[in-house]
């Protein structure tokens, strides 16, 4: 199987382990992904903001480096997961005027969603083997890879359960809970910083209160978001995962405490109360 | 004709705060066809049933809420949404339109509104987030690619940002975080550009013009 794949800016800074766990992940999977070889930024919220036009624009490139390749996209970030179906749609209701020529003719794929299909889900079962038994995780989705459903696709927007059934298969527990596609505010974070602090100690506080060891989330924003939060609320340690990172901890036996080096939040100390590193 | 100027046509609105506004339909409906006719979505369809507010998790903190800005288009009250904080606090998270039993695209005519004060000569309320868009597209059309480092501190040289952070003392705790980021290998100093870069300055220059 071969896929082409874009990273996103974040990928190649604040999120370089999400990265690299991805590819070891597809290397363990038998998934080739090539990186579109000169991709640039989708626009994210900034484009849209200012210029709806450009924010059409900016992802086409991206689809006709793909289209150009025969191959279809996979991308690990909520928001150039969304922008790109975007600039699909557009493109395929003929509202932009393009320098490319893009047929839409290819499928973008979240992630998530790509691995959460349930011939993949079976290749993960086999893979893994040490399964996370004995951890309760809640599944984190955030607001742009589900909404909106017209563009996403998503059909269970209410309760999206590809990261569940992801984390379900990897052993660990899955709890319910009603903030799974709650905004996290990382898009004004930098201008009004103190709503989005508001909006991500509410998510927090409410992993907690579910009763779950880790959040397990799938967009880069929304971890360093949840992580780098937790050094101010005294008391708080919850973990938060990648998605491909519990992946990878029950596909391999090798796993140190330095593989998480990254997080602010050290995962070692629930880790090891279930057995998983000494 | 006495009776006439008594009428309630005429008599002007008192507001709370005892200033005078104009009254229903005096602006006419041709900013309500607008917003219909470029954001491709019925406004006029909306009941107020207030579902877009009550799902909205910043709503808190806008001054007009996600409803009252439908109804504003539909008395065509342009510049007080165009000055009005709601258009820069929306996170663009989509709850709005998503969850709109009448199919409104709230969150889409928050997007349109924002790029029409954007493109306006208003003074965005919200201006640091309203810079920060700027800053972004600037880094974009510059490298092709974002890196968090970089576009931080393009931020933080655009007038008025620094000297803010040091009054309300962010800048230290902002310096702190980049050490912390820096120590676990989060920042990446010297980012790539994108290898498409001309093509992006060229497509720039042909959709917006020359800006920076």
């Amino acid at each position: 199987m071969k896929l082409s794949f874009y990273p996103g800016c974040s990928l190649e800074g604040m999120a370089n382990d999400y990265a690299r766990s991805i590819a070891e992940v597809f290397k363990d999977l038998e998934i080739e992904l090539v990186e579109i070889d000169d991709w640039s930024c989708c626009g994210s919220t900034a484009a849209h903001s200012l210029d709806q036009m450009m924010s059409a624009v900016l992802p086409a490139r991206n689809l006709a480096a793909s289209e150009e390749m025969g191959l279809d996209i996979v991308t690990p970030c909520a928001m150039c997961f969304n922008r790109l179906s975007f600039s699909l749609s557009q493109i395929k209701k003929n509202l932009v005027d393009l320098p490319w020529n893009v047929t839409g003719d290819l499928i973008i794929y979240d992630m998530t969603r790509f691995l959460a299909q349930d011939a993949l889900l079976k290749k993960i079962k086999n893979r893994v083997i040490r399964p996370l038994t004995g951890l309760r995780v809640v599944c984190y989705y955030g607001c742009q890879m589900v909404r909106p459903p017209k563009i996403t696709g998503f059909s269970d927007y209410e309760n999206p359960l590809t990261l569940d059934r992801i984390a379900e298969t990897a052993g660990a527990r899955v709890l319910d809970w009603s903030y799974k596609s709650t905004c996290c505010g990382a898009s004004i974070g930098i201008g009004r910083k103190e709503i989005q602090e508001s909006l991500t100690k509410r998510i927090l506080q409410k992993a907690v209160q579910t009763g779950a060891q880790a959040i397990i989330v799938s967009c880069p924003l929304c971890q360093s978001n949840l992580d780098i939060i937790q050094k101010k609320i005294p008391g708080l340690k919850l973990p938060i995962f990648y998605f491909t990172e519990i992946l990878r901890l029950s596909f391999k036996e090798n796993i140190t405490k330095k593989y998480f080096k990254m997080h602010f939040t050290d995962p070692a100390p629930v880790l090891t109360k279930i057995g998983l590193m000494e | 004709m006495a009776q006439n100027n008594n009428s309630i046509k005429n008599r002007p609105v008192k507001q709370f705060g005892g200033s005078t506004r104009k009254t229903i339909g005096e602006n006419g409906n041709h900013f309500l066809k607008q917003m219909i006719g470029e954001t491709r979505t019925d406004i006029s369809a909306c009941y107020q049933c207030e579902r877009c507010t009550n799902a909205c998790p910043v709503s808190h903190f806008m001054d007009i809420k996600p409803h009252h800005v439908v109804r504003h288009i539909q008395l065509g009250w342009r510049t007080e949404l165009l000055k009005s904080t709601t258009i820069w606090v929306c996170l663009s998270c989509e709850m709005c339109s998503t969850y709109c039993p009448n199919d409104v695209d709230i969150a889409e005519v928050n997007n349109h509104l924002r790029n029409l004060a954007a493109h306006s000569s208003i003074h965005p309320k919200e201006s640091a987030l309203a810079v920060f868009h700027q800053t972004f597209m600037e880094q974009l059309q510059k490298y092709g690619r974002i890196n968090e480092f970089r576009l931080i501190n393009a931020y933080n040289l655009k007038p008025g940002i620094l000297k803010n952070k040091i009054k309300t003392g962010t800048l230290k705790e902002e310096i702190q975080l980049g050490l912390s980021l820096f120590k676990k290998g989060k920042l990446k100093l010297i980012p790539r550009k994108s290898r498409a870069i001309k093509e992006i300055r060229d497509l720039y220059r042909h959709k917006r013009g020359d800006i920076v």
